[in-house]
């Protein structure tokens, strides 16, 4: 039978050229496919299948139209001298291409374990992170809580008006408050660099030894009183509490101690014992004047009536009035100072008391060597509720004071000042020899006097003690830093009227 | 940057150096061993080695069946090739039984444009048979073609899948 070969040919020709670019596409795909997922195994049994393919193809296709080729060009016997070659090469690769395609179940298998691997991997990594999450979020959370913990324990060691101090274990200071500064008056980094201990601002070193005694006993100590002396030897009354910190993460023994102020305490204690002492003082001297009083005028009587008589006795009898009177005088004074029934009371102007004193005084003999020097605040009215003629007699007591304490020939400073609206302090100072600190106590009991005998009656300050007492105010005494004493009363200010 | 696996080199060489071998063993030299061949063994070994084709074929479509792939297009394509395949191996085998193994059928060139299809019998419905069969590339283009298009649709899916693991 004789057919048209044309379609065979076309068939041919056409089919080989277009498997040889079909496998080589499908040779570029799988390639991109592999870079893809270069783990993926089925992707890399893919690529060995085209390139199978792509070998079939090639060998097939190039011995397809080699054929062709030889036959049309009447060279038969060329082509029967290669065929075998040709057909040996394409039995191989399409034998290739089954036996790769043969390895597909194990290509998946291989990929599923991958896969399941790379999951479990992933879930792994997914846990990791989570858990690195949660591990960061509890390290930023502890940081915050461990700053706000520090900050506040910062806060309260700073801010503490107690001395708070940290002493290491030669004792000597590693830290140390404002407050602790204010209180022992040196500087942080003196107190620092010099390598200072409590044992440095104790007043005597016997204390410290106690202290230290107690701590090796007990570990601690708590409420120990002892008195600190200052740079400007003033010394100031203290109470320690402390302990042992043997340390944790690494850190030595230290001693941790709170130490109070207590000086104020005590000198307000001291105060409030003097005032009672003063209050009993006042309720005898009244008792004892009361009784005197009388039989003292019987006596006074007597004597006077004795002397309108020529009974020969003037002299004597002159010298016991003269001595009556003293006693009188006396007794007037203490009752005076313990006087407890109701005064005229009224508005007072003390700028206008402080001048009418100094005024007064001025023209005393004892004065003329001393100067006085007058700070009163004219610009607001300094009002009290009280009795012009008794604070007068308060200020004059203070002056003669002050005179006698510089010898008449110094200098006192009276001043007077509103302080926070409803306060009004009058000062007097004097640049003399001061007060001998073991008079302190004593300075405002009756009888107290440190003149010689005969020149005064230890009843002024006293007296003066009992007027302000009575008139709502204070009056305290200190000596100046420089030189002298200075008393300071305090009234309470009344409204302007 | 992920590391290319090194076997995959290893194993190209490798499939190259069977290959090298295959070709080597299999060229239609007189095997001067202890025993001879006889001629028709490279008809016989083409034929089995299309049958063998055949059955991996098979063997792939029922693998990519039972592992569910077939729900996927690109896999699916690629079954439609392996079907191709299937076919032109058929095709295949047929001819070579009729011209190569029993001699039933003989192509003469007459010219360009004609040919003798010469049949033991002067049978035409064989010879219009063996004709059809000659026309084998209208199987393997198209099962190509469904290879191609496969890997494409492989190559689409696999880049929107990475796109997606890519965004954040």
């Amino acid at each position: 039978m004789i057919v048209s070969f044309i379609p065979i040919l076309a068939v041919d020709v056409i089919g080989s050229v277009a498997m040889v670019v079909i496998a080589l596409l499908c040779f570029y795909k799988a390639r991109i496919l592999r870079g893809l997922d270069p783990d993926n195994a089925v992707f890399l049994y893919l690529l060995w299948i085209s390139t199978g393919f792509m070998i079939f193809a090639v060998s097939r296709s190039f011995g397809h139209i080699l054929k062709q080729f030889l036959i049309l060009t009447a060279t038969p016997d060329i082509w029967y001298a290669i065929s075998s070659y040709s057909g040996s090469i394409n039995t191989a690769s399409f034998m290739l291409v089954g036996l790769i395609t043969l390895f597909f179940n194990q290509s998946w298998n291989i990929n599923e374990k991958i896969l399941s691997g790379r999951k479990k991997l992933e879930d792994t990594h997914i846990e990791l992170i989570n858990l690195n999450q949660t591990l960061e979020h509890k390290v930023i959370e502890r940081t915050e809580r461990l700053t706000s913990s520090e900050h506040k324990a910062r806060r309260i060691f700073e801010q503490s008006l107690d001395t708070i101090v940290v002493i290491d274990e030669q004792f000597n200071i590693s830290e140390i408050n404002q407050a602790g500064v204010v209180l022992t008056g040196y500087n942080k980094n003196e107190m620092l660099a010099k390598k200072m201990g409590l044992k440095d601002f104790m007043a005597r070193a016997s204390e410290w030894e106690r202290i230290c005694s107690l701590l090796e006993t007990h570990e601690y100590i708590l409420n120990e009183e002892t008195d600190f002396l200052r740079p400007d030897y003033t010394q100031v009354r203290v109470l320690i509490t402390g302990g042992v910190d043997y340390g944790a993460f690494g850190c030595g023994k230290t001693f941790h101690f709170i130490i109070k102020n207590i000086n104020d305490k005590k000198q307000m204690e001291q105060q409030i014992a003097q005032a009672d002492k003063l209050a009993a003082l006042g309720e005898l001297s009244a008792g004892v004047a009361h009784e005197i009083n009388n039989p003292l005028g019987i006596i006074l009587g007597y004597t006077q009536l004795m002397l309108k008589e020529d009974s020969g006795f003037e002299e004597d009898l002159k010298t016991i009035e003269k001595h009556v009177k003293n006693c009188k005088r006396v007794v007037s004074d203490l009752l005076s100072f313990s006087r407890k029934g109701t005064l005229e009371m009224s508005h007072l102007d003390v700028t206008s008391v402080i001048d009418d004193v100094i005024k007064f005084l001025g023209n005393h003999t004892d004065f003329r060597n001393v100067e006085i020097q007058l700070s009163v605040d004219r610009e607001e009215p300094l009002i009290i509720h009280g009795n012009g003629q008794e604070l007068s007699q308060v200020i004059i007591n203070l002056m003669i004071n002050a005179c006698h304490a510089v010898n008449k020939k110094g200098r006192i400073e009276v001043s007077a000042e509103k302080v926070d609206n409803n306060e009004i302090f009058i000062i007097v100072k004097d640049n003399g020899s001061g007060i001998r600190k073991k008079d302190f106590p004593r300075i405002f009991d009756p009888f107290f006097t440190t003149k010689p005998v005969g020149q005064g009656t230890g009843l002024g300050l006293s007296v003066g003690y009992g007027i302000i007492r009575r008139h709502g105010g204070d009056i305290t005494a200190r000596n100046r830093k420089e030189k002298g004493a200075a008393f300071t009363i305090s009234f309470p200010a009344a409204a302007p009227v | 940057m992920q590391k290319k696996p090194p076997y995959s080199t290893q194993m190209m060489f490798r499939v190259c150096l069977v290959m090298a071998v295959t070709i080597f063993i299999l060229q239609p030299f007189n095997a001067y061993a202890i025993q001879l061949h006889a001629s028709s063994e490279g008809i016989i070994t083409h034929q089995i080695g299309h049958m063998f084709f055949l059955f991996s074929m098979v063997v792939l479509i029922f693998t990519i069946t039972g592992k569910g792939l077939d729900r996927q297009k690109g896999w699916r394509r690629i079954q439609y090739s392996a079907f191709f395949f299937i076919l032109w191996n058929l095709d295949t085998i047929t001819a070579h039984f009729f011209d190569n193994q029993i001699h039933a059928v003989q192509i003469e060139n007459i010219s360009f444009e004609k040919i003798r299809v010469v049949t033991n019998n002067n049978s035409s419905a064989l010879a219009w048979i063996y004709y059809s069969l000659k026309l084998d590339h209208l199987l393997c283009v198209p099962a190509m073609l469904f290879l191609y298009k496969g890997l494409s649709r492989l190559v689409k899916d696999q880049q929107q899948i990475t796109a997606k693991k890519d965004t954040p």
